[in-house]
């Protein structure tokens, strides 16, 4: 098993254990209990995806012995360097959340924009 | 300009991380400062009160949200990648909206200030209903929260973004087991965060909500309850002081290691206790709230108590990496020093307010304001001044002086604790926080003036190290790749590192690489 896959299972465990002992000691005090429920099924759920997504997963990290010369030739993808979706992205979540305070059109157009800024994104991560 | 606001390099967006928090930084203690003058002398008038809340209010805020978290979330995406031999973090377009959500909740935190009812005033707790029928109920409020909301998505994203690169884009032979020390912290501080954050998200969205669409989840006239604010809230709030101190741990760790020219002493025990803190903190947040009588008291005291023995193991850890090691004292090394210092005092009135007699005699009065700024200020603040002289020759190319650097931390060190050691014996002797002022009473005249003092003593100390960065630049003395003779994987590279980090990498057979191979050991300090 990977150090990650670990990580992620023994997270889990570990919420298991303190919400079953917070329950022990406090369960008249729901919402501590709650939260803890919540978070430990979160936490579940990231170690199952991370057991899952481990069976395909080739780590050159993993490789103890592997040096520079073994991974040659390597396709590691195209690293983009910029970008102009990022800050239109913030910029357009900032606006929606003043528009649902103070401006329905606003709002209206802010999620039209963040939507667009996330169709681009994708549309960039695509073509690499 | 262009460049930087599209750039989505992990080191621009490190660099504008970094930035960014030391205007926020600098903002924070000028409002701090403002505080101490207020409180200089009994029944002072200086500041009238509404804008003392907001004065108090925006400095926690600042440096909780905008200084001591962020820092280590920027310092991560520029060293993270560095430190494991990556070209860039895994998602770079998600590292740069991260980046442009922080900046943007920074200013609109900040912009509350301009608007008529002013800023929120509050504190950084933004307690409800308070925080939903009181003073502070204007937009600036809602600027706040709306900043507070941004702030915790753009962490969360960080903390994906900081998980996944580590996982997967370990250079050839970086196993788990040799990634550095500061890489493992944040490992924990990126797990940390996703345990807590979305706690605050949702709280913020609460209070948006029961003000602006009517909703009641905190008003007790319609079967709303305040307690239910305080545990989300805290939720989120513990866990949180680990993220604003488990960064700062990686840095002393690799900062000691590097000047007593000794591998780290007990790197499994290291690894181990950081996720030993994160997971126990999640299990504390209700010792905020002894004084309600609403909690499990036995529960939450237990458990804060036993954070004190991993937090003890990393002191073993510390102290033996600098045993019979041949320490240089540098300025970084200073700092590093300093923290464990102020951080161990931090950590003792820790572990006396985690017990509720005692937390109910002291709860809101100075004596905890002294023992968070022990923990954050003297502890995390310190660390991460270590960090911008250990790290500032590899990003920026040129070394800060040493003889500037040493003044600067005699200064922050005397005056901090010139600052902060009253603080105790002020709330011992009952005076609340976040009063704006108080009266002629006991000692409190005396010790409030020493404070005053000690926080003039800081601010030059400060204040040392922008001049220091000016001379610095000025001189502009270009530094080889590895200046303290680090282990390292960011000291194989240039100072600064080329677009994409390694022209060529070193090969990895240890936690040390740069320590095995002769050729890459620098010319040393
Ligand atoms: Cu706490």
């Amino acid at each position: 098993m990977k150090t990650f896959v670990g990580l992620f299972l023994s997270s889990t465990a570990f919420g298991a254990v303190i919400l079953v002992a917070y329950w022990f000691v406090a369960h008249e005090e729901t919402t501590g209990s709650v939260l803890l429920a919540i978070m430990t099924a979160a936490l579940a759920f990231a170690a199952v995806y991370a057991v899952i997504a481990e069976r395909h997963a080739h780590i050159d990290g993993d490789g103890q012995d592997l040096t520079p010369e073994d991974v040659k030739g390597e396709d590691l993808g195209v690293y983009t360097t910029h970008s102009p979706y990022p800050i239109l992205l913030a910029l357009s979540c900032l606006f929606m959340l003043l528009g649902v305070l103070y401006s329905p059109i606003l709002a209206f157009a802010a999620v039209v924009a963040v939507l667009l800024c996330l169709w681009r994104l994708g549309a960039e991560s695509a073509r690499v | 300009m262009i460049t930087w606001l599209t750039a989505t390099d992990h080191k621009k967006i490190g660099i504008m991380y970094i930035i960014t928090t030391m205007v926020f930084f600098v903002i924070a203690g000028i409002l701090a400062l403002m505080i101490r003058a207020q409180l200089a002398t009994p029944d002072n008038d200086l500041i009238p009160s509404h804008l003392y809340n907001q004065i108090f209010t925006l400095h926690g805020t600042a440096m909780i949200f905008f200084v001591i978290a962020p820092f280590g979330l920027g310092l991560a995406n520029y060293l993270v990648p560095l430190q494991i031999g990556a070209p860039d973090m895994a998602f770079p377009r998600l590292n740069a909206t991260s980046l442009w959500l922080f900046v943007i909740a920074g200013i609109i935190t900040f912009l509350g200030l301009a608007t008529y009812g002013g800023a929120a005033a509050y504190g950084w707790t933004n307690y409800a209903p308070l925080s939903e029928i009181s003073e502070g109920t204007g937009v600036g409020a809602d600027f706040w929260l709306i900043g507070i909301l941004l702030a915790s998505v753009s962490t969360i994203l960080t903390a994906i973004n900081i998980t996944t690169t580590t996982f997967l884009l370990r250079a050839p032979g970086m196993t788990m087991w040799r990634v550095p020390i500061f890489v493992w912290e944040m490992i924990a501080t990126a797990i940390l965060i996703l345990m807590a954050f979305p706690s605050l998200t949702a709280v913020t969205l609460m209070v948006l909500i029961d003000r602006h669409l009517g909703g009641h989840f905190f008003d007790p006239a319609f079967g709303g309850n305040p307690i239910l604010y305080q545990h989300l809230f805290w939720f989120f709030g513990h866990p949180e002081v680990y993220v604003m101190v488990l960064p700062y741990f990686g840095i002393v760790t690799e900062v000691i290691a590097t000047f007593a020219r000794k591998p780290v002493f007990g790197y499994v025990g290291l690894v181990i206790s950081a996720f030993a803190i994160a997971g126990l903190s999640i299990g504390v947040w209700a010792h905020h709230m002894f004084t309600t009588g609403a909690v499990s008291n036995p529960f939450f005291s237990a458990v804060s108590f036993l954070i004190a023995v991993p937090t003890g193991v990393k002191f073993v850890n510390w102290i033996g990496t600098m045993w019979k090691g041949s320490i240089e004292l540098s300025t970084a090394m200073l700092f590093a020093v300093g923290f464990l210092f102020n951080f161990l005092l931090g950590g003792i009135t820790g572990v006396m307010v985690a017990s509720p007699p005692i937390d109910y005699q002291v709860h809101d009065s100075y004596f905890v304001v002294n023992h968070f700024h022990y923990t954050l200020g003297g502890g995390s603040m310190f660390a991460m001044f270590a960090a911008l002289f250990f790290w500032f020759p590899k990003i920026f190319g040129v070394k800060l002086s040493e003889r500037l650097g040493k003044w600067c931390f005699w200064f922050m060190f005397v005056g901090f604790n010139i600052t902060f050691i009253p603080m105790a014996f002020m709330g011992l002797e009952g005076m609340a926080r976040r009063v704006y002022t108080y009266p002629n009473v006991e000692h409190l005249a005396l010790l409030n003036g020493i404070a005053s003092f000690g926080g003039v003593i800081l601010a030059i100390g400060v204040a040392l190290f922008f001049v220091n960065i000016l001379v610095s630049a000025f001189a502009h003395v270009p530094v080889p790749a590895n200046p303290w003779g680090g282990y390292s994987l960011e000291w194989a590279t240039s100072s600064p590192p080329p677009e994409f980090n390694f022209e060529t990498m070193p090969p990895i057979n240890s936690r040390r690489p740069l320590w095995d191979a002769p050729s890459t050991q620098g010319s040393g300090p």
